[in-house]
């Protein structure tokens, strides 16, 4: 068994590093030691566990286990343990940056906190006791260092991912309050940005990949493959530990990465590829297994229990037994085009009422690849050899297809495609290599998407919210408008929080200073003067926003200092680009 | 082999103090009677039950364990009269508490005991200090503490029991004498313990009659307290906080 210490220690070390192949050395003995003392506890070994822990990750990415725990659930325990109140743990973090930082004082017991704690004990302190001689006041926690194994992490985390129900909230919050008060202020610290997967200590799936082999002499590309097949490093770990890689396949009901797609152009065409149509729908991998149907998201997520109709296409139009199976699900209109993004989006998080939604937004599937076939992996076959097995399996019907397919090295027919795609809806079309294997988690260029380059939008930044976590001292997100000459009011149209850097956002939190006309608990309104590139996805209706338009994806391109609030994009605009 | 009849008042008193503080417990069984010992997430809070077998009209019970999650358990014998007798009985075969009372019969599933954490050793604790006081006056104890704050300090000095809570802007204090009290052992003692378990405590206390509270310096507090004339007992220990500053 290894300490949850020495994992903080490691943690540590790999902190002050900035070459990635010392961190991966660092973290490569890091695996041969907690190898050399494992033992299995409960349902996992220490190995399986520590190179998720180290990127900051608690479960396997297939795993449907969330640990639930916001900032709110994680500031009120550190609460709870330290007996300082949940206000004076934000102003910790506020001041520190950090809540690995801010756990750590809030549990030290000492005057740094600024206040008086009075912090929770638990048993673990007075067992060692003599006959109740002394107490707990000696309790500087460095004593309780060490006390905790990487195991005691682990299964304290998944009774809190598997409390439900009334209550669960104290449960979760107890489970917490024991790790603080049964770790050492350090340990604290890492425990704290664990549990809002924000561990960032600069370890990522590249080094901990690297991290394997090297720990156990083995190929980096087969623990690559090893991963994108099995999408758990911490299992992949455990396997290579056994020099066990080889034998590494698909598993039925376990999601594979998906193959994606890098942008691409017509020119491309120099060769025949297959040409699709690229779907605006939401990307799904299907497992059948006999009368078992398991759907996961893009995301790898299971969405099967918001999906029943879905479910039951599978189980009537698809033939084969035991299958995976990678498509598009597209929500259409009543005028046969396909319904917004957020429409089918409200389909995949459905939790309740998943009936009345399956009349309300009716889905259709279009299947375009195939991975697993009759307990064989398909994945090293060439694209029209896996097209021709697809073919073989799925009867067609009104909701469930194979994906129209044509293949060419004409530019103009692949021209025609695009046309049709973008008239029927959709997103425009991919460009698959003919000889291609599917290559699960790969970005490359057997698989190219066309697609149109949304225009930019002007917008003003008109209000924003104080970060939280590491970005605590930051803005994290702005508040977008756009302009309504007529009225000069600043509309509200979404917020931007992605395609800004760490170091941008504190030049932005720095230039914002002098806008900030009101704060509110984490909400700062701002005078309307900066202006931001904004690209986005898509607009979409909303009534959430004065605007009545939401962006999908927007991220910021750039800051547009050459214009005003009132050189903003228009309302109107905004309506043209939108199409409405 | 477990089988067995119960006032159904009686057996949801129990469980209830039980649930005061886990949602779930591992139940031994033994010839003698039903016990049960289960310490909360935090490790904070630790709580005992129980129930010898003469609080039962009927009681066959051979070594075993099962769990229980008490929330479930508590919700169906809340069905029942409180004058109902409810009948227990494990079914051997599917491994389900068959519970039956006022011509309802349920079936619970049971959790496997060994998913159950273990209790931690009851640590050896020389509290020097006692006090009895009516389940009342405990009750009402809590309420007004937790009124003003989150934490409360329990302490004896000089011969006097009191009840200290302070909040951010107000305070509280209960000054309890020997007349005011069923008993007391005095020692000058003092500790700080959490109103979210005090709180969760006092329901569990329910309609119990007196209370026992034992108490040392920065140590934990024993409160226990029986049922169904002696032939249920039920014992929390909490863990102080230790203030520095």
């Amino acid at each position: 068994m290894t300490s949850f210490k020495e994992f903080t220690e490691v943690c540590k070390t790999i902190e002050s590093i900035s070459s990635s192949l010392e961190m991966t050395a660092v973290v490569a003995s890091f695996f041969r030691r907690v190898s050399e003392s494992d033992e299995l506890v409960g349902s996992a070994t220490e190995l399986s566990i520590v190179p998720r822990f180290i990127m900051g990750r608690i479960f396997p990415e297939w795993s449907a286990l969330e640990l639930g725990v916001g900032p709110a659930l994680l500031y009120e325990s550190i609460s709870k343990a330290s007996g300082l109140s949940v206000r004076h743990i934000k102003q910790l973090i506020r001041e520190t940056g950090d809540v690995g930082e801010a756990a750590k004082i809030a549990l030290e017991r000492s005057k740094r906190s600024g206040a008086k704690s009075r912090t929770q004990t638990t048993f673990l302190d007075f067992s060692t006791m003599d006959g109740g001689t002394g107490g707990a006041e000696s309790g500087e926690k460095s004593e309780r260092e060490g006390v905790l194994t990487i195991s005691d992490v682990f299964e304290r985390m998944t009774s809190i991912a598997n409390a439900s129900g009334k209550g669960s909230q104290q449960t979760k919050t107890r489970h917490l309050q024991f790790l603080f008060n049964t770790s050492s202020p350090t340990e604290s610290g890492y425990l704290a940005r664990i549990v809002l997967e924000e561990l960032r200590i600069g370890v990522g799936e590249g080094i901990v990949r690297n991290a394997i082999a090297e720990a156990f002499a083995e190929d980096v590309d087969a623990v690559e493959r090893a991963y994108m097949l099995i999408n758990d490093l911490g299992e992949v770990a455990v396997l290579a530990s056994r020099h066990d890689l080889g034998g590494v396949t698909i598993i039925l009901g376990r999601p594979i990465k998906m193959m994606l797609a890098q942008i691409g152009g017509f020119g491309d065409l120099t060769e025949a590829y297959a040409v699709e149509w690229k779907f605006d729908g939401t990307r799904v991998q299907i497992h059948k297994d006999g009368e078992d149907v398991r759907i996961f998201s893009r995301r790898l997520e299971d969405v099967t229990s918001s999906l029943p109709d879905i479910v039951k296409l599978v189980k009537s139009q698809i033939t084969a037994d035991r299958v995976i199976l990678d498509g598009e699900v597209v929500a259409v209109g009543p005028e046969g085009k396909p319904l917004p993004f957020q429409e089918i989006m409200r389909r995949f998080r459905r939790k309740y009422d998943v009936s009345a939604m399956v009349e309300k937004i009716p889905l259709y599937l279009n299947l375009f690849d195939i991975m697993y076939l009759d307990s064989a992996p398909l994945i090293d076959l060439a694209l029209h050899e896996r097209r021709r097995r697809l073919d073989a399996i799925v009867e067609s019907g009104e909701r469930i297809t194979v994906a129209e397919q044509v293949v060419t090295d004409d530019p103009m027919t692949a021209q025609t495609a695009y046309q049709a795609a973008l008239d029927a809806g959709h997103e425009g079309i991919m460009l698959k290599a003919l000889d291609s294997v599917y290559s699960p988690g790969k970005r490359g260029k057997n698989w190219l998407k066309i697609k149109p380059i949304m225009e930019t939008l002007d917008l003003v930044v008109v209000g924003a919210d104080w970060g939280e976590g590491r970005r605590a001292n930051l803005i994290g997100s702005y508040l977008l408008a756009c302009y309504d000459p007529e009225t000069s009011e600043f509309l509200e149209i979404g917020r931007v929080g992605t395609g800004i850097t760490d170091e941008q956002l504190a030049e932005l939190t720095n230039l914002f200073s002098q806008y900030v006309i009101s704060e509110d608990g984490g909400a700062i309104e701002l005078k309307p003067a900066v202006v931001f590139e904004i690209a986005y996805e898509e607009i979409q209706r909303s009534t959430h926003y004065a605007s009545g338009y939401a962006l999908r994806f927007p991220r910021l391109v750039r800051v547009r200092f050459d214009k005003t609030a009132e050189d903003a994009d228009s309302v109107e605009r905004v309506e043209r680009l939108a199409g409405g | 082999m477990f089988k067995a009849i119960i006032n159904a008042g009686t057996l949801h008193d129990a469980i209830k103090a039980m649930s005061a503080v886990v949602d779930e417990a591992r139940f031994e069984i033994a010839s003698e009677g039903f016990s049960a010992r289960a310490v909360d997430p935090a490790n904070a809070a630790m709580v005992s039950l129980d129930i010898s077998k003469d609080a039962f009209v009927l009681f066959e019970g051979t070594d075993g364990e099962i769990g229980v999650d008490l929330g479930r358990f508590t919700e169906i014998i809340g069905m029942a009269d409180k004058n109902d007798e409810i009948e227990l009985a494990l079914d051997p075969d599917t491994h389900k508490l068959d519970i039956s009372m006022g011509g309802f019969s349920y079936t619970l599933s049971l959790l496997d005991p060994s998913t159950l954490r273990n209790a931690p050793m009851v640590p050896a604790l020389d509290l020097p200090a006692g006090i009895t006081v009516s389940g009342s006056v405990f009750k009402r104890m809590i309420k007004a503490a937790e009124m003003v704050s989150d934490h409360t300090s329990f302490g004896v000095h000089d011969g006097v029991f009191f009840m200290e809570a302070t909040g951010d802007s107000d305070q509280v204090r209960l000054d309890l004498t020997s007349s005011d009290l069923i008993a007391i052992t005095p020692a000058d003692v003092r500790s700080l313990y959490s109103l979210d378990y005090l709180g969760d405590i006092s329901k569990g206390v329910g309609g119990a009659g007196e209370i026992d509270i034992h108490l040392g310096r920065d140590l934990p507090v024993v409160i226990q307290f029986e049922l169904s004339n002696g032939d249920c007992k039920v014992k929390y220990v909490l863990a102080p906080r230790i203030e520095s500053d």
